[in-house]
């Protein structure tokens, strides 16, 4: 496999802000990899140095093996970016910023700029100043994807976007992992990042933590459970191989479990229960996780 | 080119109402010369009766007052005032409105160099700046053959008009290097208001001081309507000197531009 993107010990540091010490990771051509952390955790900074719109303390990062910096302006011709934060020029109306925005590739945009407006639910003759934030994030992703990047970087890409276009976005960029795009995704939503990705490197603190396939990573993951019973039980009743934190209070059962969930399943439905609920743990859950394990 | 045409266009509004201001105060000033210079001799007895330090200060020359060109480069002193801050103004919003406005994130994840961008830029401000004299120093010429009461020079006129573009480009390229060296700007007329207004008190200064090398650190000094209404000419120490600075000043622009982070607002 290629390595679209090749990250080798980058650090930035600024001033007494944290920044990322000491990132490598690789990404492979026709991968969609997650890229996620809490806020702060230097995602951001990882990705636009890639961009070069910061530049490194010292390490070095390839894309289509070029340096990143060096090579930029060619590099930027096959990625497609979508920043956290939209936010267009005001006075134009969207159409003329596609426009403008594909002005840059030396390639006919304009169909595909109908199509993924179309797909986007968008309407090109409005201002861009009149647009709400979901709308303005919208702009954003056409301007992204308009000249058919080979490399789509997207930062935290769903937030301000309603669940309906949330959907048609993650449909979006499956069928250009198909037609053989390497997506990066950042974000602090593990769900999403799940849903979508092969694998993820994690960061926490300016630094990766761990870089795993996303059914590993499931794999180890802890699910939190929650039950509600019609009568009491007794408190040994679910405590088997893989369960944690097992807390047992009257009719209220709650316990972490890792493992094969088949196990908890069959032994919930043997009893009489009145609710439950089962929740993905949060990421600083999962950090958790991975600190344990290095500690 | 794309970017050059995009950024002449965002010019557009403020270059016409900028040009409609310098032409009115131009006019106002020049619709007064037919009076003026019927009561010459008056005012004469007049101004004379100032201080001479306030005479200078106001760029008052009672030999050339009233003449056409010696009127005119008095109204000059105010229409360059204004340039200037129109020059600033586009220089430091030249970069830092990118900031500002979030859309460097946009430009510079496009194909093609920081240089590229600082270029396409820098060239529609200077087409901006170069379109504004053009217009304005027609209006003025038509304006003075419409008030002279003799036959005026020309050249001399145009001479003295060439002065509002010279000092704007130095206050463009001063507002470049402020643009490109500050982290974030948040009001541009701030900046270049009190940047002229501190140029304009220290050539003020050097005025009433009559000391040569002040002229050196006020751009508005550099063209001296005075000596350019004896001489039919520039001092061309001071172009030099104008010439290296404004130089020094973009080559830095460059070079800080190329190598800075641009930070997530």
């Amino acid at each position: 496999m290629k390595n679209v993107i090749e990250i080798d010990h980058l650090t930035k540091t600024y001033g007494k802000a944290r920044g990322i010490t000491n990132i490598s990771f690789n990404v492979e051509e026709g991968e969609i990899f997650g890229f996620i952390g809490p806020n702060g955790a230097g995602k951001s900074t990882t990705i636009r140095t890639l961009l070069s719109l910061i530049y490194p303390t010292s390490g070095s990062a390839k894309i289509f093996g070029k340096d990143c910096i060096e090579f930029a302006p060619e590099i930027k011709k096959e990625i497609g970016y979508l920043p956290s934060e939209v936010f267009y020029y005001d006075n134009m109306k969207v159409i003329e910023l596609l426009k403008y925005s594909a002005s840059f590739y030396k390639k006919d945009c304009t169909k595909r700029i109908k199509e993924l407006a179309e797909i986007m639910d968008l309407d090109l003759t409005k201002k861009i100043d009149d647009l709400s934030l979901g709308n303005k994030k919208k702009v954003g992703i056409v301007q992204g994807l308009l000249h058919e990047p080979k490399l789509i970087i997207l930062d935290e890409p769903t937030s301000g976007l309603d669940p309906l276009m949330q959907q048609r976005f993650f449909e979006l960029l499956e069928a250009e992992h198909k037609k053989g795009a390497t997506v990066l995704f950042s974000s602090h939503i593990l769900t999403e990042v799940q849903r979508l990705c092969d694998r993820v490197a994690i960061i926490k603190e300016g630094e990766i933590v761990a870089v795993e396939k996303i059914s590993t990573l499931q794999e180890n993951n802890y699910k939190k459970f929650k039950i509600h019973t019609k009568a009491n039980l007794d408190a040994d009743y679910f405590n088997l191989a893989g369960v944690s934190n097992l807390v047992v209070n009257n009719d209220t059962v709650s316990f972490l479990f890792r493992g094969n969930l088949n196990s908890v399943m069959k032994k919930i439905s043997d009893v009489e229960i009145a609710n439950v609920w089962i929740d993905e743990p949060d990421l600083e859950e999962i950090f958790m996780h991975y600190y344990v394990k290095e500690a | 080119m794309n970017i050059f045409l995009h950024e002449l266009k965002a010019y557009r509004k403020s270059t016409m109402i900028w040009l409609v201001s310098l032409t009115a105060i131009m006019v106002m000033f020049m619709s007064m010369f037919p009076s003026f210079s019927k009561d010459a001799e008056q005012m004469t007895t007049l101004l004379k009766g100032y201080p001479e330090a306030l005479r200078k200060a106001l760029s008052l020359d009672l030999a050339n007052f009233f003449t056409i060109l010696g009127f005119y480069s008095y109204a000059l002193s105010f229409i360059v005032l204004a340039g200037a801050i129109q020059a600033m103004n586009i220089g430091v919003s030249i970069v830092s409105k990118e900031v500002r406005e979030k859309t460097a994130d946009f430009l510079l994840t496009k194909p093609v160099t920081r240089t590229a961008i600082v270029s396409a830029k820098l060239a529609a401000a200077f087409a901006s700046l170069l379109l504004t004299n053009i217009i304005y120093g027609a209006a003025a010429v038509m304006m003075a053959t419409q008030v002279q009461v003799e036959d005026f020079n020309v050249t001399t006129f145009l001479l003295l008009s060439l002065t509002l573009f010279i000092v704007q480009l130095m206050f463009l390229a001063l507002g470049i290097v402020i643009s490109v060296m500050a982290r974030k700007i948040k009001s541009v007329l701030t900046v270049s208001l009190a940047t002229v207004f501190s140029f304009y008190f220290i050539g003020t200064l050097g005025g009433i001081a009559d000391e040569q090398t002040i002229r050196y650190f006020s751009p508005f000094k550099y063209v001296d309507t005075a000596y350019i209404l004896k001489n039919s000419g520039y001092e061309v120490s001071y172009l030099i000197v104008g010439a290296v600075l404004i130089a020094v000043a973009i080559g830095t622009s460059y070079y800080v531009y190329s190598k800075k982070d641009i930070h997530a607002v």
